[in-house]
């Protein structure tokens, strides 16, 4: 894949974003991408809206252009039974961390749900401890996965990033910023739906 | 029976062996409220069959029995073929465990007994429909025909499920012991989806939003159970069954009063109705939360039903922090315009936006609510931009969901009848324009439509009644939070008690 085509993929997968998260997850430098991001532009694959909420986004010609590219990439990688076994036991784990997310957010007292005010850190650190049991068996798949093709290798490191993050003491990194282990797990999902080519 | 347990108004075994969901029914039956015949498999044979690896010793011999039973109390057959038995295979552990484990309902509907279900009702599409709910909810059913066979396969697979590892993750954050087990409720089927007379629905005695004493709900006429609690299908006011319905009804109106009386709480009730009959599938009581839960607290203290001292052992600390959420000025005759689940406490006005890309660049004008049919990480942007989000689909665990709790944005999620076009949103035959200033409360799931009056419960007149009892309770009337005086009245009274206990 070329600088050009991660950079396009990175940005599906990502939606509108800043300069700075297209290159935190590519792992390029910021000005080759802003390089390649004015390139796509030229082409009509991406656009920049400016403002206080602006940043990079696909046009609907951008989105064309990274389908095919990756539906040609999986053709030759001749790996597309793998990538959707591998799906099908994403679609097994994503219900359990959804309920690992809601956990930390929101906690039953006396069976209702209410927001989670993290005063009990007993509670916290089961949720996070589940969390680790979460990522071993994740793991598993997202390693399928990156022999089935390469750039998915990026997310067991991501995963795995948040989440050591998130043992240090830093528990934004699970559910509430934009590297978190609940982010990345939805860019995995979105990733992998782009790539067998399923409509959400 | 060793192993299983009747369903009956007589049984005695606690809710560790039957689980919750069926002492729950068990209550029910004694209170002489209408419920499904069936018998409950208790946990003992499921630690029996998470030990050995297969359904123990002497379950099959109970299992015939009780079917056979069962068969006696409907006067029909399990498989048929004539006059056939259809059950539901319903887990039920100690401690709820809502949508974690296995269900198979239909099971029976054998492709002999669907024929003579069609023939039987002179409604092809009705048998065929549940026969279809069967097959979908029981992979291993296509190994066989044999209806027999189907549930002692079905019995094995609801075991199985209580250790799947999202099971495991639910009860080792929610402090649930492993070795508990689940029990399994068979009981004879009824058809919400058998005619335009039929259909289920979720009941609770009062508003679990206000706490008002009033019937509050939904209804899915023509469905079964499954398809409220999914979120897929249009649900309508539980009062539509007034006029549609009105024998349902009045019954579900006395069965809630009936069993409000024996909890001493406001309950909630799962309910299905097959050509006209109703029927109780679950009941539970309380789980309200925030102003909710304080006007029903005081409420049943007015009322004579608990004392006020119970009152507020009934309302935590921590309630009263939610009863301050900022919410939709109940009774202003704010214009609805739909309602879904809240998803994320807190109320919002703004204007329409239907995209995340249109969000961001409104929001340079004023605040923005971002109506979409679901969420995903492409919208991360139009979230961080909006004062609120909608959406169609999805649930509390939605992406939604979580991520506008990330941000602290009111969130309602599951408006299951709503439709979002490239620049309109329509719900309830009522289409909107994108920009149409509308105002969203997470707590209640009320989209409605202009800008509406907010409020935090300052002036809420039953918390205040009860932080008076409380005062009275602690004998300190000095300048505290809310918290702070209901924490001491709970001092005072867990001492009292305890000084009780001593002197006796």
């Amino acid at each position: 894949m070329t600088d050009s085509d991660l950079v396009l993929h990175t940005l599906r997968c990502l939606g509108f974003s800043g300069l700075t998260r297209v290159a935190a997850t590519t792992g390029l430098g910021e000005s080759d991408v802003e390089s390649e991001l004015i390139d796509l532009a030229r082409a009509g694959h991406v656009t920049r809206t400016a403002g206080a909420f602006g940043g990079w986004g696909l046009t609907e010609a951008g989105r064309a252009a990274d389908a095919r590219r990756i539906t040609d990439e999986l053709d030759a990688a001749g790996t597309r039974a793998a990538v959707a076994d591998a799906y099908d036991r994403f679609l097994v784990l994503n219900p359990e961390l959804l309920d690992l997310c809601t956990a930390w957010q929101m906690r039953a007292v006396d069976g209702a749900l209410m927001a989670n005010d993290h005063a009990d850190a007993g509670y916290d650190a089961r949720v996070v401890d589940r969390f680790v049991d979460f990522d071993g068996r994740a793991a598993v798949v997202c390693a399928d996965l990156a022999v089935a093709l390469p750039r998915f290798g990026c997310y067991p490191v991501r995963l795995a990033d948040a989440l050591a993050r998130v043992r240090s003491g830093e528990f934004d990194y699970l559910t509430d910023n934009l590297a978190s282990y609940h982010t990345v797990w939805f860019q995995l999902h979105e990733d992998l739906l782009a790539t067998l080519g399923i409509p959400r | 029976m060793r192993w299983i347990h009747p369903l009956a108004p007589e049984a005695a075994a606690p809710a560790d062996v039957i689980g919750g969901k069926a002492h729950g029914l068990v209550v029910l039956r004694r209170l002489g409220l209408p419920v499904p015949a069936g018998f409950v498999i208790g946990t003992e044979a499921c630690r029996a069959f998470l030990r050995d690896g297969r359904l123990p010793d002497g379950l099959d011999d109970e299992l015939a029995a009780a079917v056979a039973d069962l068969e006696g109390a409907t006067g029909r057959k399990l498989g048929g073929p004539r006059r056939p038995l259809a059950v539901s295979v319903r887990s039920g552990a100690r401690e709820s465990m809502p949508g974690m484990m296995t269900t198979v309902l239909n099971l029976g509907l054998t492709a002999a007994a669907t024929a003579w279900l069609a023939a039987e009702t002179g409604d092809a599409g009705f048998a065929h429909d549940s026969r279809l709910r069967f097959l979908s909810s029981f992979a291993a059913a296509t190994a066989s025909d044999d209806a027999t066979e189907h549930l002692k396969l079905a019995v094995a697979a609801v075991f199985d499920s209580w250790e799947t590892p999202r099971a495991r993750t639910y009860r080792a954050i929610h402090g649930i012991a492993h070795d508990l087990g689940t029990a399994v409720i068979v009981q004879a089927m009824v058809y919400g989806n058998r005619d335009h007379r039929s259909g289920t629905g979720v009941a609770f005695s009062r508003n679990p939003n206000t706490g008002e004493r009033a019937p509050f709900g939904e209804v899915l006429f023509g469905h079964q159970g499954e398809d409220v609690v999914s979120g897929r299908s249009l649900t309508r006011p539980l009062s539509d069954l007034a006029d549609r319905e009105p024998e349902v009804w009045a019954g579900l109106r006395a069965a809630l009063s009936r069993v409000e009386e024996h909890y001493r709480d406001a309950c909630y009730l799962e309910f299905t109705f097959e050509a006209g009959d109703l029927w109780l599938l679950q009941v539970r009581p309380g789980r309200f939360v925030g102003t909710a839960a304080v006007r029903v607290a005081t409420e049943l203290a007015d009322e004579g039903a608990i004392g006020r001292h119970e009152a507020l052992l009934r309302v935590s600390p921590q309630q009263l922090r939610q009863a301050r959420t900022r919410r939709i000025a109940a009774g202003d005759g704010a214009d609805l315009f739909a309602r879904g689940l809240g998803a994320c406490p807190g109320a919002a006005v703004g204007r329409v936006a239907t995209t995340a890309d249109k969000a961001a660049r409104m929001a340079a004008d004023g605040p923005v609510i971002l109506v979409r049919p679901e969420t995903s990480p492409l919208d991360l942007h139009g979230i961080a931009a909006a004062a609120g989000v909608v959406t169609a689909r999805g649930g509390p665990a939605s992406h939604a969901a979580v991520v506008a709790r990330a941000m602290g944005k009111p969130a309602v999620v599951g408006i299951a009848n709503l439709a979002v076009a490239d620049a309109s949103v329509r719900a309830g035959g009522r289409t909107i324009p994108e920009g149409t200033l509308i105002a969203i409360d997470g707590t209640s799931g009320e989209v409605v439509l202009g800008s509406p009056r907010l409020t935090t419960s300052d002036a809420d007149p039953h918390l205040n009644r009860l932080l008076t009892w409380a005062d009275e309770v602690s004998g300190d009337a000095s300048a505290r939070t809310e918290a702070e005086r209901l924490s001491a009245a709970h001092t005072a009274l867990t001492r009292g008690s305890a000084l009780q206990r001593h002197r006796d």
